[in-house]
């Protein structure tokens, strides 16, 4: 019976060893640092394996992209409150629909701009990293839901 | 009530078993006793080896999968995160959701 005991023991702890190398093996510390810092440059440069050139690149790219993301912003925003408006006022439903078209147009508009961008992005990675992090994003873009804000918990848990 | 005799329980009830003694009982008992506490460690495990080695490389083999199930999960979750971070910052349309 105590060798049965015994013999038992040491496979668990032997299956208890292997489970942490197993997960040393797999884990990736440094992906999970500059999550929890939440800084998202650090993330593409370790993530993506971008060099500093690539990175101040991609830094670059950003910042021209953020005005244009502004004036879609202010667009999206200026035709949300007009349309909110007019749902205020009772306004005829041609007009309420003509205001939704005129949204989900800027949001398609929107949508293409913020993909084409992400591809120019992805354009100054190797062809693999480039792929893995279009794979990423680009769904999350698409499956965007205009009718609630991201989870923003999510983003900085952990 | 049944007043028939029936021969089998009468011989069975005159059966009387008498085995011849054996002097060396008591030393032989002992002597097993002593032969089963003398198995050393090795010695059980090359008795049971085939069943042994077959729990150890499925348990083995689960925990190291399972362990690194756990992190790429991990790192999966990870990346979901940091990419709703990311475009946060970069999608108009979560800006103008997010703005006043």
């Amino acid at each position: 019976m105590k060798y049965l005991l015994g013999t038992a023991a040491v496979i668990a702890l032997l299956a208890v060893c292997t489970g942490f190398v197993g997960y040393r093996m797999n884990c990736d510390p440094a992906l999970h640092a500059v999550v929890a810092k939440g800084d998202t440059m650090e993330w593409l440069h370790t993530d993506f394996h971008l060099t500093d050139a690539q990175l101040s690149e991609v830094r670059r790219l950003h910042e021209s992209y953020a005005g244009t993301c502004e004036e879609h912003c202010r667009m999206i925003q200026e035709a949300t409150r007009a349309r909110k408006a007019l749902e205020l006022a009772h306004g005829d439903k041609a007009a309420l629909e003509a205001a939704t078209s005129k949204i989900q147009g800027l949001r398609t508009i929107c949508e293409g701009s913020i993909a084409a961008h992400v591809r120019k992005v992805a354009a100054l990675m190797s062809p693999e990293d480039g792929r893995r992090y279009l794979a990423l994003v680009l769904p999350k873009i698409a499956n965007f839901d205009h009718t609630a804000a991201p989870d923003l918990r999510l983003s900085h848990s952990n | 009530m049944n007043t028939t005799h029936d021969p089998l329980s009468e011989t069975l009830h005159g059966w009387r078993v008498t085995p011849p003694p054996n002097p060396n009982f008591r030393q032989d008992v002992w002597s097993r006793i002593a032969k089963q506490s003398g198995v050393t460690w090795p010695t059980y495990l090359r008795t049971h080896m085939a069943a042994w080695s077959m729990a150890a490389v499925v348990v083995v083999g689960a925990a190291g999968f399972t362990g690194g199930a756990l992190a790429k999960s991990q790192a999966r979750a990870d990346r979901e995160a940091i990419v709703v971070t990311y475009l946060v910052d970069l999608d108009p349309r979560v800006q103008a959701l997010l703005k006043p």
